[in-house]
Order: C-alpha cells, then sequence, then structure tokens
C-alpha cells in the first residue's frame, strides 16, 4: 500500500503489479544494425557447439596416432594434433568452456557490482570510503596480472579461473555502478521521491538500480569477452585450464611446437576466440543503442 | 600543480600500502599449509619445520607482517626458494629487458597511431566514409586479437616463412644490434594493439574537435587543411589521447608476460610464470607487488601531465 501510495506521489503510475525491473525488449536482436551482426556471428557458432555430440565427429580427447598432424580435411575441418586428436572438435569443447567462463565472470560481476556499487554510492561516507579504498587496491594491478597472481594462490582448473577473473572485474563494475548512482542521486526525480518520504530501499531498487542497467549491460557484455580473452591467455601461459581438458587457450599452446609443421592447430581456434571477442563487442554495442535512443544515429 | 601532487602523492602511499597488504595475505590464503604448498611433497617431518624457520612463516602474523613491510621499504625481498638467489637482483636483472620491449612498443604505436587517427578522422570529416570505415573496422577487429594468436601468426609468417626476424632465443645487452633484431617481432605484437586503440581514440577525439569554432576560424584564415587538422584539431584532442596512452599501459605490461612468454625472453613475465610453475611464492608475490608499484606509478604519471596540460582540471 505506502508504496504505491509513493509512486502515485512522485507521478510515476503505479508499476507495483508490473515487472520490477523491465526488461529491454529481445527485438533489438533482429532489429539493430549492431546485435544483428553479433547474432549473425554467435548464433551459428553456438549452434555447432551444442550440436557437437550429434555431429560424426572424433570425440576431443579420442587420439589416433596413425593420423597425426593431419591437414585440414572434411573429415577433419580444423585438421589435427600430433596425438591425432580432432582440432576442430577440441576447439568446440573449448567454445564451452570459453562462453561459460565469460557468462559466469560477467554474471558475478554484475551482482556484486551493482549491490557494492550502490551502497558505495548511495550511501557515501564511511561505506564508500571502505568500498572504494578496497576498489583502488585491486586496480593497482593491471587486470591479466592480478588474474596470474590470483590462479597462483587459488591453482589452476575452471572454477579458480572464473574465481580469479571475477576478482579481477568486479573492482571495475562497483566503480562503474558508483559513478551512474553518483549521477542519478542529484537528478530531480529522485528528490521528488525523497520529498515524500520514500524509503531508502525503496529508493534504490525503484528509482537507481533500474536506471543503471542499461550502460550495465553493456559493460557486462565486453567484460564477457574481456574474460574469455583472459581465460585463454592464462590457459595458454598453462597456469589457467590444464590439458588434457581443451581450452581455447591451451589448445593454441600445444599448436605452437608444430607451427611451422601444422600451422592450422593454432591459428584455426585463435580465429574462433577473435570472432567470439567480436561479436560480444557487436552485441555491446547493439544493447547500448537500444537501451540509450540518444546513441542512436 | 604542487599541492596536487602532494594530495596524489599521499593517495599512493595509502594504496600502495594496501597493495603491499593485500599480497602479503594473499599468499597466506594458500589453502592448506603454506610451508607444504611451496615445498611441494619433497619434504616432511624436521626438513619441513626447517623450511618453514627458513621462510620465517613459523614467527607470529604480526611480526611476518612487519618483517614484510620492512623489506619492501629497503627493496630486499630475500631469495627464491628453488635457486636461492636474491630476488630483487633478479628482478632488477629483468627489468630493463621488459622496460626496453614495453617503451619501444608505446614509441612505435603513438608514432602510429596518432597521425593514423587524426588520417582517419580527416577523412570522416571529409565525408571519405569508405576509406575512414576501413580503417575504423581494421582498427576494432586488430584490437580484439588476442596477444598471443597475433605473435603466433607473425611468427609464422615473419620468422618461419619469410624468415626476416629471428622468432625467439637469449636477449643480451652486449651485443645491440642482435638485441633489437630480437626484441624486433616482441615489440610488433605488442605494438599492433596498442596502435589498434591509441587510432581509435585518437579518430574520436579529434573528429569531435574538428567542428570547433576555432577550427573555422583556422579555416576561413586560409590555413591548409593540413596545419589545421595537425596543428590546431588535434593538439585540442591530445587530453583523451594522453588518458588513453597512460590507461593502456595496464594492458602493455598485460602484454609483454605473454610476449615474453612466448618469444621466450627473460624479463619480469618469465620470472613470474617461472614462478608459479616452480612454486615459488616469495618470487611470485614480489613480482606481482613490483608490476603493481610500476602500473600506479604510471597512473600517477600520466594525472601530472594531464593536470600540466590542461591546468583547468580539478580533482
Amino acid at each position: 500500500m505506502k508504496q504505491e501510495a509513493v509512486a502515485r506521489a512522485v507521478g510515476q503510475p503505479a508499476v507495483a503489479s508490473r515487472p520490477r525491473i523491465q526488461l529491454p525488449y529481445l527485438s533489438f536482436l533482429y532489429v539493430n544494425k549492431n546485435a544483428k551482426w553479433a547474432m549473425v556471428i554467435l548464433l551459428p557458432i553456438l549452434l555447432i557447439t551444442f550440436l557437437a555430440p550429434f555431429l560424426p565427429l572424433q570425440a576431443p580427447l579420442e587420439s589416433n596416432i596413425r593420423a597425426s598432424l593431419n591437414a585440414p580435411s572434411l573429415e577433419h575441418p580444423f585438421g589435427t594434433d600430433k596425438l591425432g586428436r580432432d582440432v576442430f572438435s577440441r576447439t568446440l569443447s573449448g567454445i564451452k568452456v570459453s562462453l561459460f567462463v565469460g557468462m559466469t565472470v560477467a554474471l558475478i560481476s554484475l551482482a556484486f557490482g551493482i549491490a557494492l556499487g550502490t551502497a558505495s554510492g548511495f550511501f557515501g561516507k564511511t561505506v564508500d570510503r571502505v568500498i572504494m579504498g578496497v576498489v583502488d587496491i585491486f586496480l593497482a594491478f593491471p587486470s591479466l596480472l592480478l588474474a596470474i597472481g590470483l590462479v597462483a594462490i587459488l591453482g589452476a582448473g575452471t572454477v579458480p579461473v572464473i574465481c580469479a577473473i571475477s576478482l579481477a572485474d568486479v573492482p571495475r563494475f562497483i566503480r562503474l555502478q558508483r559513478s551512474l548512482v553518483l549521477s542519478l542521486k542529484s537528478r530531480p526525480f529522485i528528490d521528488a521521491a525523497r520529498t515524500v518520504q520514500a524509503p531508502r530501499l525503496w529508493l534504490m531498487t525503484k528509482h537507481i538500480v533500474p536506471n543503471t542497467i542499461a550502460p550495465l549491460l553493456v559493460a557486462a557484455s565486453i567484460t564477457a569477452a574481456n574474460a574469455i580473452l583472459i581465460e585463454a591467455s592464462l590457459s595458454f601461459l598453462g597456469l589457467g585450464i590444464l590439458p588434457p581438458e581443451p581450452s581455447l587457450g591451451n589448445i593454441i599452446k600445444d599448436g605452437q611446437v608444430y607451427l611451422q609443421q601444422a600451422w592450422w592447430i593454432s591459428t584455426l581456434p585463435g580465429a574462433v576466440i577473435l570472432l567470439i571477442a567480436i561479436s560480444l563487442h557487436f552485441l555491446s554495442d547493439g544493447i547500448r543503442e537500444a537501451l540509450d535512443p540518444r546513441a542512436r544515429k | 600543480m604542487l599541492s596536487y601532487a602532494m594530495k596524489r602523492i599521499m593517495q599512493l602511499i595509502v594504496t600502495m600500502f594496501g597493495v603491499v597488504t593485500l599480497v602479503f595475505f594473499a599468499i597466506r590464503m594458500i589453502p592448506g599449509d603454506p610451508a607444504a604448498a611451496m615445498a611441494g611433497d619433497n619434504l616432511s617431518g624436521a626438513a619441513l619445520e626447517e623450511f618453514r624457520r627458513k621462510l620465517g612463516l613459523d614467527a607470529p602474523l604480526w611480526e611476518q607482517y612487519a618483517d614484510y613491510l620492512l623489506s619492501v621499504i629497503r627493496f630486499d625481498f630475500g631469495s627464491t626458494i628453488t635457486t636461492s638467489l636474491p630476488i630483487a637482483g633478479l628482478m632488477l636483472k629483468a627489468l630493463p629487458i621488459t622496460l626496453m620491449v614495453a617503451g619501444f612498443t608505446m614509441l612505435l604505436a603513438v608514432l602510429i597511431a596518432i597521425p593514423l587517427g587524426t588520417v582517419a578522422a580527416f577523412l570522416a570529416n571529409k565525408g571519405k566514409k569508405k576509406l575512414d570505415n576501413a580503417i575504423t573496422w581494421t582498427a576494432m577487429i586488430v584490437d580484439l586479437m588476442p596477444a598471443f594468436w597475433t605473435a603466433l601468426l607473425l611468427m609464422l609468417f615473419l620468422s618461419l616463412n619469410l624468415k626476416l626476424l629471428p622468432a625467439s632465443g637469449a636477449v643480451s645487452f652486449e651485443d645491440p644490434s642482435l638485441m633489437l633484431k630480437r626484441i624486433a617481432l616482441p615489440v610488433v605484437v605488442l605494438a599492433v594493439s596498442q596502435v589498434a586503440t591509441l587510432a581509435r581514440i585518437t579518430r574520436t577525439a579529434v573528429l569531435e574537435v574538428l567542428n570547433e569554432d576555432y577550427v573555422r576560424t583556422a579555416r576561413s584564415m586560409g590555413m591548409s587543411e593540413m596545419v589545421v587538422v595537425f596543428r590546431h584539431a588535434l593538439k585540442n584532442a591530445m587530453l583523451p589521447i594522453i588518458t588513453i596512452v597512460g590507461l593502456s599501459f595496464g594492458n602493455l605490461l598485460n602484454g609483454t608476460v605473454i610476449v615474453e612468454f612466448i618469444f621466450s625472453i627473460p624479463g619480469i613475465g618469465t620470472l613470474l610464470v617461472y614462478g608459479i610453475n616452480s612454486r615459488d611464492y616469495p618470487l611470485v608475490q614480489n613480482v606481482i607487488l613490483f608490476y603493481a608499484f610500476v602500473f600506479v606509478a604510471i597512473n600517477f604519471i600520466t594525472d601530472m601531465v594531464y593536470k600540466k596540460v590542461d591546468p583547468r582540471v580539478q580533482f
């Protein structure tokens, strides 16, 4: 009851019965030019990756010494490695890991970024000083180096890698969310809500956070791309996901030794990383244009 | 300016104190017994206790912390576990190599990217959309290429196929021409992505000022287009460019680790990867700390340059 009274008082339609946060309409995925490009690249990759078990491919870990270092052919689209394993099927398996890492890191960064960033910007004073102090300490490290250091402590494997990359990205999100909250805090509609004594929690969840979602989603999409690149870098350095479990980074590492005899092992999976990164950047441009009318040309 | 610098230095000291604290406690967060983790499975019983005493891990935590703070101030990090060489000495030996790679990269990137971005902005302003689009699209794609992949591609084409440059090998300061040849490929790899980032920012920044009144005034006074773009527009577009040059040093440091690893260059990054693989935690801890110092110092210098170029900036 109180919530509806507040909503009426600030001149908004009563929204209690509607979804709290209006999610962007997904139609932008085929209306917006950038988002369309993202889908053109990303959808086929997703489709092949998740249909992999049904395709006539050699299993990612299955080796066949007789077919060692075979060039790309119809049977092995990306060729085979030293042990005769199918690079294409290993790549697909690596994409799954990459996408999982990218998505999880983006979600973790979003969740912690919204919670801590909003608290920091909204409450100010001591809360702000403590949170930003810690954020500044984390931002003193270059991102990949922080992730390397954390992996050194947490150990190799998918979960430690996700934790390490998230810890490097969360501070950036906190800072972004804090600056968004600070710029919203002094806007008239917040003052209006305040004058009718809207509770703080209401202010945060109804007025502030929904208005920060658009820039956060744009950042999340780029964070996913970066997380994929950092995971690949860590695995390439032999610190992330370790063989035999395939990851795009460690497949490329394996191929480095055979660069001259078998160029396909390293180069083709690398091209896939690039395609995924490009599509996620298109997606972030698409989200920006779909959610922020001012960005449309 | 001076009071601002002092204020920033105070902030810097607080942050660095936090960084040292974080690094100190992070190493002690290793699950289980840190001494056992560092020793691997090689030691047990009395030998492990001896090893623990040698690392100072048997002292109370606050005492270890105070010792570590002192050791950082004195720049004396003890010696590595595996080779018992002094860590500070190893880092000082590796540092010039990493700095040289990073420095050459930045120089090359700035020299290529700023003219390139300015030309792209000029073309965009002239309505030559196709050429401008070609430049911006290439820059965007190149910017997203993983450094290790670019490195392998260039290695494949330039050293293995065309045999232009050596793919890897020792770097020493005794033979400058050989050394330059060795670090040429790593520098090119790193510069490629830096050029892409910087060129994009330069283009946006220059494009923004090209429609300002003073640019129109300069044109109306009959100055040639070259003078207008490079002297009047570019100069005023320098602020965002300086910021990005400073920020991209972070990316550059990330990149040096990968490039040093691929081309087996004995820089700080190689030291770090070696440390992790041999579970030499004191080494890892101090190399990471060192990177943070460098990064924070570069950010500080960027801020100072920014303030110098634009005195209006208030923080």
